[in-house]
C-alpha cells in the first residue's frame, strides 16, 4: 500500500489534468479558461419549478459554460427586498420575478438593462418577451394564465366564467388568494372588470369577493403551498389561480383541471433580470439568453405547462392544447408593473380591512 | 483601587462592542428610518398613517388581546405544571425536562404545521359533530383565533415553565413541611406558601411568553392566515411586499414601546415585592 500511495496521487492530478483540459475544449466561445467554474447566484421559486428549471437551464449551462449555478429559493417580493437591501454589495446574480417587480427594479437601478444584440434568441422571440427591454427590465421567459382552478372530480362542467366562483353551490369550498400575492391580485382585478370595474375602479371586485370571504364562503390562502393543502385537505373545490400551479397540483395527484373563463385572462410573466454591480453580468445575461432558447423552453411547458416565449419552441401534441402558444398568448392581459406597483398598497389595505373576520 | 474597578469594564468591552455594533445599532437605524419618508425626509406621516387606518389598529387590538389572552393561559399551565416538576424525583424531572424542551428544538414552522393538520377539517377532531362549525368556512379551528391562541400556547409553555421551574427549584421545602404541619391542607399550602414564593419567576416567564406573542407571526399566519391579521405579520408584508419600509419600522417602534412598557410595569411588579 505504501508503494501505492504515490501512484493514487499521481493518477488523481493526472486525472485533474485531463478534466480540465476537456473542459477547455468544450468551453465555447472563450467564455472561460478552463480554471475553476464560474459561480452565478440565481433565484428560483422552489419545488417543481425548481425542477423544470434545473433540467432545463442549470445542467445544460453549466457544462457548455464551465459555470457553477447556486440556486436560492426566494420568491418574487422577498427577492426584491433582498435586492433593495443589498443594493450597495448585491449576492445574486440573476433574479426571476412573476409579480411585475421587474418594473421597481428597474426604476431603482437594482438590475440592469439587456441589450438585445446579447440575445442570440432574440430574433425568434415573441413581441410579448421583450417589450419591457426597452424600459430597463429582463426579457419575459414563463407565461403562465390566471384561470380557474378546479376540483373535476366534485365540479363535472368545467367552470367558464370569473363568476362561478360566486355560485351558491361551492359556497364553502372557494378558496380566494391575499394580494400580498401577485396571483391573488390578478384575480381580483380579473373578477372586478368582469364585474364591471377597472383598475380606476376597484370597488366592485373587492365588493364582491370580500362579501365572499368575509361570511365564510370563501378561505384566504396566502401562498402556492396554501394551495396545494386547501385542495388536498381544507375541502376546497374551485379557486382563482395560475395554470402552471395547477399543473403542479395534477402532478402531485389531485384531480384538479384548470379553465381559461370565457371574460379573457390575465397572466404571470416570470422575467429573468441581470443584477446590476456584479462582477459576471456578462455570462449572467448569457444565463437569460440561454432559458430563452427553445430546448429550455420546451422542458418549461411539459414540466409546467409555461406558455413558451420563443416562437420557435416545438410543443409535443398532447399539451399543444392546453398550453396557450402563438397569437393566443398576445389575448392575455398584461397590467401595467407601474399602475399596479403603485396602488397595491392603497388596495392591499382596503382587501385586508374587507377580509377580516 | 482605580485599576480594580476598571478590570470589570474592560472584561465586558468586548460584549458591549458586539451588541452595539450588532445589536443596538442597525435596531437603532431601523427604527429611526420610521421618521423618515421613502425619499428620505424626516416625518411623523408613518405614525398618523397607522393611527388613521382602520385595518392597522384592528389588527393591533387584536395581537394585545390575543397576547395577553396567550400570556394568562400559558401561566396557568405552567404553575402547576412547574410545581409538579420541582416535587418530583429527579429521575422524573429530567424526564419532563425533555419532554418540555424537545419542541422547543423543533422549528416552530414544523409544530405549527402540526397543528393546521390537527385542528383542520381533514385532521383527527373533524369527525366530532359541530366541529368543523367552529370556524365560518367550515375548517374547524384552522383560520379561527381560538386556533391561533391554541398553538401559539403550545409553543410558549416551555418558556414560562423553565423559568418558573427555576424559581420554584430554589423554594426551600421546609417552608412547605412547615405549612403542612401547621394543619394546612396540600391545596392551601401550594396556594398560600408555594405560588407567592414563585411570583417572580411567572412574571419573568409572562412576560418572556407576552413579548414572544406579541412578536410572533409564523404561528398566526399558518393558522390564523390572512383573515386573523397580527401586527407582526402586517410589519412582515409592509415591509417585503409593499415596500414600505418607514411604514414597517414605524409600526416595529409601536410594538417596541408596547412591549417595553410591559416590561416596565412587570419589573417594578416583582421590584415591590
Amino acid at each position: 500500500m505504501k508503494i501505492a500511495k504515490p501512484f493514487a496521487a499521481a493518477a488523481a492530478i493526472g486525472l485533474a489534468l485531463a478534466v480540465s483540459a476537456c473542459s477547455t475544449t468544450s468551453a465555447p466561445s472563450g467564455n472561460s479558461d478552463g480554471g475553476a467554474p464560474v459561480e452565478l447566484v440565481v433565484t428560483s421559486f422552489g419545488g417543481d419549478w425548481e425542477k423544470a428549471y434545473i433540467e432545463a437551464v442549470v445542467k445544460p449551462f453549466e457544462e457548455e459554460y464551465n459555470a457553477k449555478i447556486t440556486l436560492v429559493t426566494l420568491y418574487s417580493a422577498d427577492a426584491l427586498a433582498q435586492l433593495t437591501a443589498q443594493a450597495s454589495a448585491p449576492q445574486l446574480d440573476v433574479v426571476h420575478f412573476s409579480g411585475g417587480q421587474e418594473a421597481i427594479a428597474a426604476a431603482q437601478g437594482l438590475i440592469d438593462p439587456v441589450d438585445p444584440a446579447d440575445l442570440t434568441t432574440f430574433d425568434d422571440l415573441s413581441p410579448i418577451a421583450t417589450e419591457g427591454l426597452e424600459r430597463g427590465e429582463g426579457p419575459v421567459m414563463q407565461v403562465t394564465p390566471i384561470g380557474i382552478v378546479y376540483r373535476s372530480d366534485v365540479i363535472e362542467k368545467a367552470p367558464n366564467s370569473w363568476e362561478d366562483v360566486f355560485d351558491p353551490k361551492y359556497a364553502q369550498h372557494v378558496a380566494l388568494t391575499d394580494l400580498s400575492n401577485s396571483y391573488g391580485l390578478l384575480s381580483l382585478l380579473a373578477v372586478n372588470e368582469t364585474l364591471g370595474g377597472d383598475t380606476d375602479d376597484l370597488e366592485p371586485g373587492l365588493d364582491a369577493l370580500g362579501d365572499l370571504a368575509q361570511s365564510g364562503d370563501a378561505i384566504v390562502i396566502k401562498t402556492s403551498a396554501d394551495m396545494q393543502q386547501a385542495f388536498s385537505a381544507r375541502d376546497i373545490w374551485i379557486a382563482p389561480y395560475s395554470q402552471d400551479y395547477a399543473e403542479t397540483l395534477r402532478k402531485a395527484g389531485l384531480d384538479v383541471e384548470f379553465a381559461v373563463p370565457d371574460e379573457g385572462a390575465p397572466a404571470s410573466f416570470i422575467t429573468a433580470n441581470v443584477v446590476a454591480g456584479r462582477t459576471n453580468s456578462d455570462l449572467a445575461t448569457k444565463l437569460v439568453d440561454f432559458s430563452l432558447r427553445p430546448e429550455a423552453q420546451a422542458t418549461f411547458a411539459e414540466a409546467m405547462l409555461y406558455s413558451p416565449v420563443n416562437t420557435t419552441t416545438e410543443l409535443s401534441s398532447d399539451i399543444a392544447d392546453t398550453v396557450i402558444h402563438g397569437d393566443a398568448l398576445s389575448k392575455l392581459v398584461r397590467y401595467d408593473s407601474t399602475v399596479l406597483n403603485e396602488r397595491r398598497a392603497g388596495w392591499t389595505d382596503e382587501w385586508n380591512l374587507r377580509i377580516a373576520q | 483601587m482605580r485599576r480594580l474597578k476598571l478590570e470589570p469594564w474592560l472584561l465586558i468591552l468586548p460584549v458591549v462592542v458586539l451588541l452595539l455594533v450588532g445589536f443596538v445599532l442597525p435596531v437603532a437605524s431601523v427604527l429611526l428610518s420610521g421618521f423618515t419618508t421613502p425619499g428620505g425626509g424626516w416625518t411623523i406621516e408613518n405614525f398618523t398613517r397607522f393611527f388613521e387606518s382602520a385595518f392597522h389598529t384592528g389588527a393591533a387590538m387584536r395581537s394585545l388581546r390575543m397576547a395577553l389572552v396567550q400570556t394568562a393561559v400559558v401561566l396557568l399551565i405552567s404553575l402547576p405544571l412547574a410545581y409538579a416538576m420541582s416535587r418530583a424525583s429527579a429521575k422524573v424531572q429530567a424526564f419532563m425536562m425533555i419532554a418540555i424542551v424537545l419542541p422547543v428544538m423543533t422549528s416552530v414552522v414544523v409544530r405549527s404545521f402540526g397543528w393546521v393538520i390537527l385542528i383542520g377539517p381533514a385532521g383527527p377532531l373533524a369527525d366530532i359533530p359541530g366541529f368543523l362549525e367552529l370556524s365560518k368556512s367550515r375548517q374547524g379551528l384552522l383560520g379561527t383565533e381560538l386556533g391561533v391562541n391554541i398553538a401559539m400556547v403550545q409553543v410558549l409553555v416551555p418558556f414560562a415553565v423553565l423559568s418558573i421551574l427555576g424559581v420554584l427549584n430554589g423554594v426551600d421545602r421546609r417552608l412547605e413541611e412547615a405549612s403542612r404541619t401547621m394543619g394546612a391542607s396540600f391545596g392551601r399550602t401550594a396556594w398560600s406558601v408555594v405560588f407567592p414564593l414563585a411570583i417572580p419567576g411567572a412574571i419573568a416567564g409572562g412576560t418572556l411568553a407576552f413579548a414572544m406573542s406579541i412578536s410572533s407571526f409564523i404561528t398566526p399566519n399558518l393558522i390564523g392566515g390572512a383573515q386573523i391579521p397580527v401586527l407582526a405579520a402586517i410589519i412582515y408584508t409592509d415591509a417585503t411586499t409593499n415596500l414600505n419600509w418607514p411604514f414597517a419600522a414605524a409600526q416595529s417602534l409601536l410594538m417596541l414601546i408596547v412591549v417595553l412598557v410591559t416590561i416596565g410595569l412587570t419589573a417594578k411588579l416583582s421590584a415591590r415585592r
